[in-house]
């Protein structure tokens, strides 16, 4: 078993961990995670114009429109925030300036836009691609951006300024040259050369987001999670910084269709699906591990229980897994890793067969999993159901490792006392 | 008065770490100022004159990269043993900020 740790971590960990902290997909991670709080509140719109009672539905119906504002004016341009944070994550990264790296990544993703004369509103930008559905040319324009500013630095063509010069008077003139690249390339082939880029590179990244929504597309990263967790690797930011741009194109297609008022939404596999039916009380769902702990003969166990209790119904379980441990612990990581797979493959089947409602919010995730399952689903009691379906079913998973690694405990504790009461 | 600085992914499992070394450190009489924050915050909150700063155990993984702030700023970095980011692992610790002051 050990050798089987050893192996974990020369074959996946140390390549994974160096692709996640590998600079671009650090950036796009930051600069992602920058814009949750705005799409967290922005998506409870979502739940206030849809409400789950059908006499307070009737009452907003007639202001829907004004309700989702809020929502369309943030998460709809969830890929304009996110590039200004990408832009500005990198530019840091390469110790440029961030604000001007984020501004001008903005403007790179915007100019792949083609603005059109509405009559009696004048111009108008399209916010369609604007949103989730946007994200990966968000993030390609807005590498695409920086690294030219980056180019130009390191080869010095720039304006120098005069000694003497305010620093932030010579950082708007350093900025020209970039400014002028970025703008005139992304114009050229867009606008003259006609080349659509928006629907170019969302072509091109389209397998990788239908297959997110698969059930093996699912599986894939349930494993690669709790494995990495299992060698003590925060296994979420390492697969998020891959994953997060697949599920945010996820969500943001159910959000559309949910905003519309679809009864069925298009995808079941956005993060909410992991967060809330997989990974209750965390990564490994231990809050099941955690309520048997509560139990446990062993004084260890059942201190440790008492302590991971609260943070474990609010899914922080890091002080389960050092605490117990089940970080290269070979008895409790089996059901770690094989319990998220059972329960994940029963919610993937549970809503491709519309027993439950697919997610469409995005609720905070420290909240207890059955209120963030019932937001995330716009508020459907089946997905209550199906989270304390799947904390049973963990609970089955979890105790035969849990009664071993507890005798084992139990024995090394009587043995302890044994050695104390001869000293 | 030891300023101690947190890093985790999100600031929230640290959080509960800063109540065990507060905790501690009242038994043993050491006076400590603790804050936990996010892998996105780092940057920032390191230059606020922190004398040490501890990496939780589950983003070691981007040490090499906090290392690089902390080492321009003469800040002691390390990386906190599994053992010691449990709720019950105050006492072990305690000892590994000892042998970093």
């Amino acid at each position: 078993m050990y050798k089987f740790f050893e192996m974990i971590e020369k074959l996946l960990m140390g390549p994974m961990t160096k692709l996640s902290e590998q600079r671009h997909l650090r950036a796009i991670r930051d600069g992602i995670v920058s814009t949750m709080a705005l799409i967290i509140v922005g998506s409870f719109f979502l739940i206030i114009a849809f409400p789950p009672i059908p006499a307070l539905a009737e009452l907003v119906k007639p202001h829907i429109g004004k309700i989702l504002l809020p929502f369309r004016l943030t998460m709809g341009l969830m890929a304009l925030y996110a590039s200004y944070g990408i832009g500005y994550s990198l530019s840091k990264s390469y110790k440029l300036d961030g604000i001007s790296g984020g501004i001008l990544s903005m403007a790179a993703f915007l100019l792949t836009s083609v603005p059109v004369v509405m009559d009696g509103t004048g111009w108008v930008l399209p916010m369609g691609v604007l949103g989730g559905s946007g994200m990966f040319v968000a993030i390609l324009t807005s590498i695409f951006a920086v690294e030219v500013m980056r180019f130009l630095q390191t080869k010095k063509i720039m304006f120098k300024m005069p000694e003497g010069v305010p620093d932030s008077v010579a950082r708007s003139f350093e900025a020209l040259i970039p400014a002028a690249v970025v703008i005139t390339v992304i114009w050229i082939i867009r606008h003259l050369l006609g080349f659509d880029i928006q629907t170019f590179i969302m072509d091109l990244f389209k397998p990788l987001v239908t297959a997110g929504n698969t059930l093996p597309g699912v599986l894939v990263p349930i494993i690669l999670i709790t494995i990495l967790w299992v060698s003590g690797i925060h296994g979420v930011s390492v697969v998020g910084a891959v994953a997060r741009p697949i599920w945010l194109v996820l969500l943001d297609e159910n959000v559309k269709a949910a905003a519309e008022g679809a009864k069925v939404l298009p995808n079941i596999a956005p993060e909410p699906f992991f967060q809330w039916f997989v990974w209750i009380g965390g990564s490994g769902a231990t809050l099941a591990l955690v309520l048997w702990m509560l139990f446990s003969k062993s004084d260890y166990l059942k201190k440790l229980g008492k302590a991971t209790l609260l943070p474990g119904i609010c899914n922080i379980n890091e002080p389960v897994i050092f605490g117990a441990p089940v970080m290269l612990n070979p008895i409790l990581a089996i059901p770690f890793i094989i319990g998220p797979i059972i329960t994940g493959t029963i919610s993937y089947i549970a809503m491709a067969l519309n027993l439950v409602t697919r997610p469409s919010v995005l609720a905070p995730w420290t909240l207890p999993a059955p209120i963030g399952a019932y937001l995330a689903t716009g508020g459907d009691f089946r997905a209550v159901i199906l989270v304390l379906i799947n904390i049973a079913i963990m609970m089955v998973v979890y105790y035969p490792f849990f009664k071993a690694y507890e005798n084992k405990l139990l024995k090394e504790e009587k043995q302890n006392q044994e050695s104390t009461a001869t000293l | 008065m030891t300023k101690i600085l947190l890093v985790c992914s999100g600031g929230m499992s640290s959080a509960i770490v800063v109540k065990a070394i507060e905790r501690e450190a009242a038994k043993e009489g050491m006076e400590v100022e603790v804050k936990a924050v996010g892998t996105g915050e780092y940057n920032e909150e390191v230059k606020n004159g922190w004398n040490i700063v501890l990496v939780a155990p589950q983003v070691r993984h981007r040490l090499p990269v906090f290392k690089e702030v902390a080492k321009e700023l003469n800040i002691p970095i390390e990386v906190i043993s599994p053992q010691g980011y449990s709720p019950l692992g105050g006492k072990n610790l305690m000892q590994q900020i000892k042998g970093m002051l």
